[in-house]
């Protein structure tokens, strides 16, 4: 009798392990956008690169290990080019989710670009894997579709800027801040959080002197950095793309004018980028975020910095897609993707987020520790306040400024 | 704030959009053809002062006489590939639209794919740097690369060096329309393509020379496009037809000074737009277009309705 039940057992449990085998796909179908073309192209590629390059290494080793099916599975990388249209990039996350029909659903970088996917993903029930997609209106508590994966959420990034200028601007002589930014998800959001922490402050020490908007697409700043100029401020806030604070800087030095204090975001995301445009001597002394790449965060999962650093190099070694945050970025989101394929026991897209939000506080990656609020927002990851200094040999370095706890050394106010 | 900065600055900024637009009304006044990759050969332009100043060594300003033989060599070449074939078409118009679309696309790809998708510039103190240090050694002082101050008030030297380029070059279409043969034949197509033909004018040989004429200037502007808008990218060229189109729109076809005309006021409004209704400021080629055509349809110095 025992012998019989030991058989069906046996028997029963091989067709199991055969039926699972039978259903665990060739392959994990990975749907995503990137822009080859366009305002969004050098924020975009870079992302879109660095998932590839993990796309490359992991089906070296024969793929990613899916826990839902036992399994290493080969990952398949569906990716369309929006060209930096948003009505494109609507069709085509459309196409992927009912063309394509793919597991895992990634945006494009940046806010603009994933906005179509949000509505989008929401409606098809199909989790969004936001990788630098950092508008405030993207996360609510009634869409559990969505998670950002490599920034924090555009309300959280600029708080240490505003908390520097109402803790420490008062002592060093700033009273009086301009504020101009591009009128885009990204940075209108992050204007408006700036806004809202300096007016709410206690006491209030900071006036806001000049506050305007400008279209994404301006490429010329002479006159609008003569009113600033004309307005008197002790530090100016410029919230732009890549383009833009090229654009922005380059024009403040052709017209001569020295700012007491300026801050720009992306000499620190993409200082490469920026360097080459600018000069290192037009980013001497800005203000800007300090990335992942300066602050070599302990990883937990992944290649840690330098690693991950040599790797691009070796597979992007013609210098056209530069190393910098946004490479930083795409390839935490595929570490978020790599691990929440090992903790899901499905692919059912509520599974991945469930998958996705027992991630927080857990993975640590070269991006800093993944951390996601209740909405799916991204409050890990935090960028702190640095300036560019020019080092002896006239290289940029990065002096952390603020906070205190992090700081590397005293800001250089006024410039000189 | 004062008005004298945003005027001047329009001004100088809407003498080069002037330059920016003006090769696209000759050859839409001599063959009645919209080029739409109009822009993106002012983009190649930029990769030739980029090359000029990277791989060269020389001053960017250089690249000015190299961008306008290149293209107006490929111009002439493209001209005769192209045009004599659309012309036979029934709808040449409707038809060059396709067909230059499809080549601004196909310009940006091969861009893409040989470039890549950074942005890119050339220092600013590097324009006419050459010209700055043969000043000093003629006349003394220090070459100086800074800012240009006119009325008291700071703009960036290479604005100032373009706007004079656009002077000098608006300048020689004109010696060039009204002061030569050829040109005088040019106007004859402008007016009248048929009458022309039956004129015995060599149309092809007349329109050639504007469509290779019209290249070259797109690529001088070019040339200057880094230091006007902070980078260029191989995605630059849409926004630039957009805005020559509408200078030309502005202006009038067919005449030099229209452009001009149309470029100053183009880059007046921008900078007072910028000035006082910031956020606004890339709706204004639209509303201007739109409004001189319920207006004043054959432009600002046109003087009758516009037929294409």
């Amino acid at each position: 009798m025992l012998k019989r039940v030991i058989a069906g057992l046996a028997v029963g449990f091989s067709l199991v392990l055969s039926a699972q085998a039978a259903d665990a796909p060739s392959e994990i179908k990975i749907g995503t956008l990137y822009a080859s073309s366009g305002r969004y192209a050098s924020i975009s590629m870079p992302v879109h690169s660095a998932l590839k390059l993990w796309v490359e290494q992991k089906n070296a080793e024969g793929g990613v290990y899916v826990k839902a099916f036992d399994k290493k599975i080969p990952i398949k990388l569906v990716a369309y080019d929006d060209q930096s249209n948003t009505a494109t990039a609507a069709t085509l996350y459309n196409q992927l989710i009912t063309q394509d029909k793919v597991d895992l659903l990634v945006a494009d970088s940046g806010s603009v670009l994933t906005a179509p996917a949000v509505t989008i993903a929401r409606d098809h029930k199909m989790f969004l894997f936001d990788q630098t997609g950092t508008g405030a209106s993207f996360f609510s508590k009634d869409n559990p579709y969505i998670a950002l994966m490599a920034d924090p959420v555009s309300t959280v990034w600029p708080k240490p800027i505003a908390d520097f200028l109402i803790h420490d601007g008062p002592g060093l002589g700033i009273k009086k801040v301009a504020l101009l930014y591009s009128t885009n998800e990204f940075t209108g959001t992050q204007a408006n959080a700036v806004r809202d922490f300096l007016k709410n402050a206690p006491n209030s020490p900071i006036q806001i002197v000049y506050d305007q908007g400008v279209p994404t697409e301006t490429t010329n700043y002479t006159v609008i950095i003569n009113n600033i100029r004309a307005a008197q401020p002790d530090a100016v806030i410029h919230l732009g793309y890549a383009p833009n604070d090229i654009a922005f800087l380059r024009n403040v030095q052709d017209v001569g004018v020295k700012f007491k204090m300026l801050f720009c975001i992306y000499p620190g995301l993409e200082t490469e980028l920026l360097e080459k445009n600018v000069g290192a001597k037009g980013l001497q002394h800005v203000f800007t975020y300090v990335p992942p790449q300066e602050l070599e965060y302990p990883v937990n999962f992944g290649m840690k910095m330098s690693d991950f650093r040599e790797a691009w190099n070796k597979k992007y070694h013609d210098g056209k897609i530069e190393f910098g945050f946004n490479s930083v970025a795409g390839y935490t989101t595929a570490l978020v993707i790599e691990k929440t394929l090992s903790v899901a026991s499905s692919l059912d897209q509520l599974e991945l987020r469930r998958a996705v939000f027992s991630l927080s506080g857990n993975l640590k990656t070269l991006d800093g520790t993944f951390a996601l609020d209740e909405t799916g927002g991204q409050i890990g990851e935090l960028t702190p306040l640095g300036q560019l200094e020019l080092d002896d040999h006239g290289h940029l370095k990065f002096v952390t400024v603020y906070p205190h706890d992090v700081a590397t050394g005293k800001p250089v106010y006024p410039r000189p | 704030m004062t008005l004298s900065y945003p005027l001047i600055a329009g001004l100088l900024f809407g003498l080069y959009f002037s330059l920016v637009g003006i090769g696209l009304n000759l050859v839409f006044g001599v063959m009645r053809i919209v080029n739409l990759a109009h822009g993106d050969f002012l983009m190649l332009g930029a990769f030739v002062a980029f090359g000029v100043y990277t791989v060269m060594g020389l001053d960017p300003l250089v690249g000015v006489l190299i961008a306008f033989v290149l293209f107006w060599i490929a111009g002439l070449l493209l001209y005769w590939l192209l045009v004599p074939r659309l012309q036979r078409a029934r709808d040449p118009e409707m038809l060059s639209f396709i067909l230059f679309f499809g080549f601004s696309q196909v310009i940006e790809a091969i861009t893409i794919i040989i470039f890549g998708t950074s942005e890119r510039s050339i220092p600013s103190r590097e324009l006419a740097a050459s010209l700055g240090q043969l000043w000093a050694r003629l006349f003394g002082g220090e070459a100086d690369s800074g800012p240009f101050v006119i009325l008291g008030e700071s703009f960036p030297a290479s604005w100032v060096i373009a706007a004079a380029v656009s002077i000098i070059a608006i300048g020689l279409v004109y010696l060039y329309l009204y002061r030569t043969r050829l040109g005088t034949l040019t106007r004859a197509v402008m007016s009248r393509r048929d009458e022309a033909v039956a004129t015995g004018i060599n149309v092809d040989r007349v329109s050639a020379a504007a469509f290779g004429i019209g290249l070259g200037l797109a690529a001088v502007a070019g040339v200057f496009a880094p230091f006007m808008f902070g980078s260029f990218t191989p995605a630059f060229g849409v926004d630039a037809t957009v805005t020559a189109f509408v200078v030309v729109v502005l202006g009038s076809l067919g005449n030099p000074l229209g452009t001009a005309l149309g470029g100053i006021v183009y880059g007046v409004c921008y900078m007072l737009v910028q000035t006082y209704l910031s956020s606004w400021a890339d709706l204004l080629p639209y509303v201007l277009l739109i409004a001189i055509l319920l207006l004043r349809p054959s432009g600002l110095l046109g003087r009758r309705a516009r037929i294409a």
